[in-house]
C-alpha cells in the first residue's frame, strides 16, 4: 500500500508542486504593482491576483501533463468561483462562446474529412504537380500542406498527408538508415508546411478564431475572413520557398531523384479506385462550409458554421457519430473553453494589463522603442509558450496580455495569432509534430535541428510583415 | 508462472530476449513480450490515432510493430518458440486495442501459442507497471542498456521479480552468484537461483557476506539450507562466507562473469525511497545480469 502511494506521489510529483506554488503564492500579499493599480483600470486586486495564480498553475500542469489536460480545464473552472473571481454563471458564460464552437466544429470536420480517404488523391495531385525530383516533392508536400492547412487546420492535414508520405519513403528503400534524411525532409515538410499555412485563414486554427473573438470582445477590431487572408497569406507565400530551402538544407538527403518511388506510388493509388460519390459529396459539404465561412461568418460567426457543417457530415451519413465521438478531442475543446475562459478574466479583472506592464518594465532595457519591445514580448512569449503549450491555449491566456500592452491592436493581435503558429522546436509542441513523431522516423534531436532555422526565419518575417501593417 | 521481457530495439534487446527465455523455459512459463512507445500528450492523442488509421489503411505497422515482429522472427528462428504459418491468419499485421495505450499485436499469417505481443505507449514504468498488474506477471525482464533511473524505478514499483539484462555475453561462462542472509526473501531467491542455474547448467557461488567478523546463526542457518537445496537438486556450488560492505563484496566477487540472484529488500517502501536498498546498490554497481527476487 505504502509503495502505491510512493509511486503515486512521484508520478503527480507536478500536480503536487503546482499545488503547492498555488497555496504559496495565495498566502502570500497581493503585488505592491497590482495595489497600485487599483482604480479604473483594475477593480479588484485580489481577483486579478488569483486570477494569475490559476494561470500559473494551468501552465505548469499544461506543460509537464501530471493529470490529463481535461482535469486542468476542470480546474481552471471551479478554482474561478471558488478563490471568488466570478461567480457559477459568470464562468459559465465565459467558457462557452463562439470561438469554442469553432474548436468543437472543426475538431469533428476533421474527422469527417479524414476519415473519407481522400489521401491517395492527394498523392496524386502532389505528383502531378512536382514530377520526380526530390527537391520538387518536398515543395510540393510544404506548398500542399501549407494551402490546404489555411482552410481545414494543421492536425487534419498532416494525418492525411503523412501515409502519402510514408509511401513514397518506403517506395524508396527500407532501409531505415538509407533514407533517413528524406524521411525527416519529407515529414518536416508536411509538418512544418501544415503549421504555416494554419495562419492562412480563420479557419486555419483555433487560435485565429479566439483572436478574432478577442477583438470583437475588447471592441478594438472586426476582421472578415478575407480581411484576415489580407494579412497573413503574403507572410504565408513568403515563407514557403524558404521554409524548402531551410529544411532542404539541413536534412540534404541522398536520393536527389525518386523515380521509382514515385512510379510505385501512382500503382498503388491507382489500386485504390476512383474517387466515390461520398468522397465528392464530403468535399462539396466543405465547400459550402467555406462559402458561408466567407460569406456569412460576420452575422453568423465562425463556429456556427462550423457546426452546421458537423451537422451536414452526420446527416447525410458521411461519418457515423460513433467514429466521430471516437476522435474528437473532448478533451482539448474543454481545455480551450477554460483557457478562453481564464483570458476573458484575465482582462476583466485588470491581470492582464498589470502583466503586460510589468513585462515592459522588465525589459525595458532591451530596446528604446516602446513599439518594437512591446512586439518583441508579445512575439517571444507566444512563441515560447506554443512550443511547450498547445497554440491555442497560449493565445487564450496571451491574447488579452498583448492586446492590453497598447499599440495597433491589429499588428500586435497578428502578431500573436500567427507566432503561436512557430511550433517547430519540440515533439509536444503541436499535434503535426507528434504525428509525424510518431512515425517513428523522425528523432526529438530532428525537431530542434530545422526548428531553430524555422523559429527564426519566421520571426525575421514577421517582424517584415508587422511593419507593412503597421505603415498600412 | 508468467514472465514479461521488455525490448526496446533490434540493437539491445538479443540478449534480453536469449536470457529471458532461456530462465522462461526452465521455469515452463508463459511469455508476454512488450514493447512501449514514447508517450503522447494528451492534446495529440486523437489526432495522431487518426493518422494512425490512415497509415494502416496504407498498409503501414505502428512503430513499435517491427520490433515485435523482429522478436518473434528471433525466437523463432533460435528454437525458443514454435511458430506456424497458416493460411487463414490474418492478412496482415493487426492490432487489436485492449486499452487506451495498449493493443495485442498478431501478426501476418503467423501464430504461436509459446507467446504473446503486446504495444504500449507512455511512460515505461507505469506501463509496465499496468501490464503486470493486469497480466499477473512473476517476473519482468528489461535490458541493461536502459536507463539506470529506470532499472531503479523498476525495482522499487514493479510488482514482481526483475531480471536486468546487463551486458550479456552469450560466448562466455557464467557463474550464478547467490547471496543468502536471513532475510524472508532469501528462500525465494535461493529457488529461483536453482532454476537459473539449471537453465544455463552452471555453478553456483552461495555467498554470505557480515558486516563484521562474525557469522551469526541466521546467517550461517540460510547458508545451510541454500546449500542443502543446492545438493538435492544435483548442482554444482559452492560456499563463501566473506564480510565487508555487501554491496562492495558482491561486485568484487560477481566481477563480470556470474550472473546474480537475489532477494528484494524488505525495507519499508519509505527507506528504500530516500536510502536505497542492498539490491538497488548491487544493481547500479555491477556489470552482470541480475534477477531481483520479489
Amino acid at each position: 500500500m505504502l509503495q502505491h502511494i510512493i509511486f503515486w506521489l512521484t508520478q503527480k510529483r507536478w500536480l503536487l508542486f503546482a499545488l503547492a506554488v498555488g497555496a504559496v503564492l495565495l498566502l502570500l500579499p497581493v503585488p505592491s504593482s497590482m495595489e497600485s493599480m487599483q482604480g479604473e483600470t483594475m477593480t479588484d486586486p485580489i481577483k486579478a491576483y488569483r486570477t494569475m495564480i490559476i494561470v500559473i498553475m494551468a501552465i505548469i500542469l499544461i506543460i509537464f501533463e501530471p493529470v490529463p489536460l481535461p482535469a486542468v480545464a476542470l480546474m481552471m473552472l471551479f478554482l474561478q468561483v471558488i478563490l471568488g473571481i466570478d461567480d457559477p454563471n459568470g464562468v459559465a458564460k465565459s467558457f462557452m462562446n463562439d470561438a469554442v464552437f469553432f474548436i468543437m466544429g472543426s475538431l469533428m470536420m476533421a474527422v469527417a474529412i479524414v476519415s473519407q480517404g481522400l489521401d491517395s488523391r492527394l498523392a496524386l495531385g502532389i505528383i502531378r504537380f512536382t514530377g520526380n525530383k526530390t527537391w520538387r516533392i518536398a515543395f510540393g508536400f510544404v506548398g500542399i500542406s501549407a494551402f490546404l492547412s489555411s482552410f481545414i487546420g494543421e492536425h487534419t492535414v498532416t494525418a492525411m498527408m503523412m501515409p502519402v508520405g510514408l509511401t513514397l519513403i518506403y517506395n524508396t528503400s527500407t532501409d531505415r538508415d538509407a533514407t533517413k534524411n528524406l524521411a525527416a525532409l519529407i515529414l518536416f515538410s508536411i509538418a512544418y508546411g501544415s503549421a504555416m499555412g494554419s495562419i492562412g485563414t480563420p479557419s486555419g486554427g483555433g487560435r485565429n478564431v479566439i483572436m478574432i473573438g478577442y477583438w470583437q470582445e475588447f471592441g478594438l477590431a472586426d476582421i472578415s475572413y478575407l480581411g484576415w487572408m489580407r494579412y497573413t497569406y503574403p507572410m504565408l507565400l513568403v515563407e514557403i520557398p524558404i521554409a524548402v530551402a531551410i529544411l532542404w538544407f539541413t536534412f540534404r538527403p541522398k536520393q536527389k531523384v525518386l523515380d521509382s518511388a514515385v512510379r510505385k506510388l501512382k500503382v498503388q493509388v491507382a489500386r485504390r479506385g476512383a474517387m466515390t460519390g461520398q468522397n465528392i459529396l464530403a468535399i462539396i459539404v466543405f465547400l459550402i462550409v467555406f462559402l458561408g465561412w466567407v460569406f456569412l461568418s460576420k452575422k453568423m460567426g465562425l463556429g456556427i458554421i462550423a457546426l452546421i457543417g458537423v451537422f451536414l457530415y452526420l446527416v447525410l451519413g458521411l461519418i457515423r457519430w460513433s467514429d466521430l465521438n471516437r476522435n474528437t478531442n473532448w478533451g482539448v475543446i474543454l481545455l480551450f473553453g477554460a483557457a478562453i475562459s481564464i483570458g476573458l478574466q484575465m482582462k476583466e479583472t485588470g491581470a492582464a494589463l498589470w502583466f503586460a506592464n510589468s513585462a515592459i518594465d522588465i525589459m525595458k532595457n532591451l530596446s528604446e522603442d516602446i513599439s518594437i519591445l512591446r512586439w518583441l514580448i508579445a512575439v517571444l512569449l507566444t512563441g515560447v509558450l506554443t512550443n511547450l503549450l498547445s497554440n491555442s491555449a497560449t493565445v487564450a491566456v496571451i491574447g488579452p496580455i498583448v492586446l492590453n500592452m497598447g499599440g495597433d491592436p491589429i499588428v500586435m493581435g497578428f502578431s500573436t495569432a500567427i507566432a503561436s503558429a512557430f511550433a517547430y522546436l519540440t515533439v509536444v509542441a503541436s499535434p503535426t509534430c507528434m504525428i509525424i513523431h510518431s512515425s517513428g522516423l523522425v528523432q526529438r534531436s530532428d525537431f530542434i535541428k530545422a526548428g531553430w532555422k524555422m523559429f527564426i526565419m519566421s520571426i525575421v518575417i514577421l517582424f517584415i510583415m508587422s511593419k507593412f501593417w503597421a505603415d498600412s | 508462472m508468467k514472465f514479461l521481457i521488455a525490448v526496446g530495439s533490434k540493437e539491445y534487446s538479443e540478449s534480453t530476449l536469449r536470457v529471458g527465455m532461456q530462465i522462461a523455459k526452465s521455469f515452463q512459463a508463459a511469455v508476454t513480450i512488450v514493447y512501449v512507445g514514447p508517450k503522447i500528450s494528451d492534446f495529440s492523442l486523437p489526432h495522431v490515432r487518426l493518422a494512425q488509421e490512415r497509415m494502416e489503411e496504407w498498409d503501414f505497422d505502428r512503430p513499435g510493430v517491427e520490433v515485435l515482429e523482429w522478436a518473434f522472427n528471433f525466437l523463432a528462428k533460435n528454437d525458443y518458440i514454435t511458430s506456424t504459418t497458416i493460411e487463414s491468419g490474418f492478412p496482415k499485421n493487426t492490432l487489436v486495442q485492449t486499452d487506451g495505450n495498449r493493443c495485442d499485436v498478431y501478426l501476418q499469417g503467423t501464430i504461436s501459442t509459446d507467446v504473446n505481443l503486446i504495444l504500449r505507449n507512455g511512460d515505461i514504468i507505469s506501463e509496465l507497471r499496468d501490464e503486470v498488474a493486469r497480466g499477473g506477471f512473476d517476473v519482468t525482464i528489461i535490458g541493461g542498456s536502459q536507463k539506470r533511473r529506470m532499472a531503479h524505478d523498476m525495482i522499487q514499483y514493479i510488482d514482481s521479480s526483475i531480471l536486468i539484462v546487463n551486458k550479456y555475453n552469450p560466448d562466455k561462462t557464467y557463474g550464478l552468484l547467490l547471496p543468502v542472509d536471513d532475510s524472508r526473501k532469501t528462500p525465494q531467491a535461493v529457488k529461483y537461483g536453482v532454476r537459473v542455474a539449471q537453465a544455463f547448467g552452471i555453478k553456483v557461488d552461495l555467498l554470505t557476506v557480515s558486516k563484521t567478523n562474525k557469522f551469526g546463526k541466521g546467517y550461517r542457518n540460510a547458508a545451510k539450507r541454500a546449500a542443502k537445496m543446492m545438493r538435492r537438486m544435483g548442482i554444482e556450488y559452492e560456499n563463501h562466507f566473506k564480510h565487508g560492505d555487501p554491496a562492495v563484496v558482491i561486485r568484487e566477487t560477481a566481477g563480470n562473469d556470474h550472473i546474480i540472484v537475489m532477494g528484494t529488500s524488505t525495507k519499508n517502501p519509505i527507506a528504500k525511497f530516500f536510502m536505497g536498498s542492498k539490491p538497488l546498490q548491487v544493481m547500479e554497481s555491477n556489470p552482470c545480469p541480475i534477477l531481483i527476487v520479489k
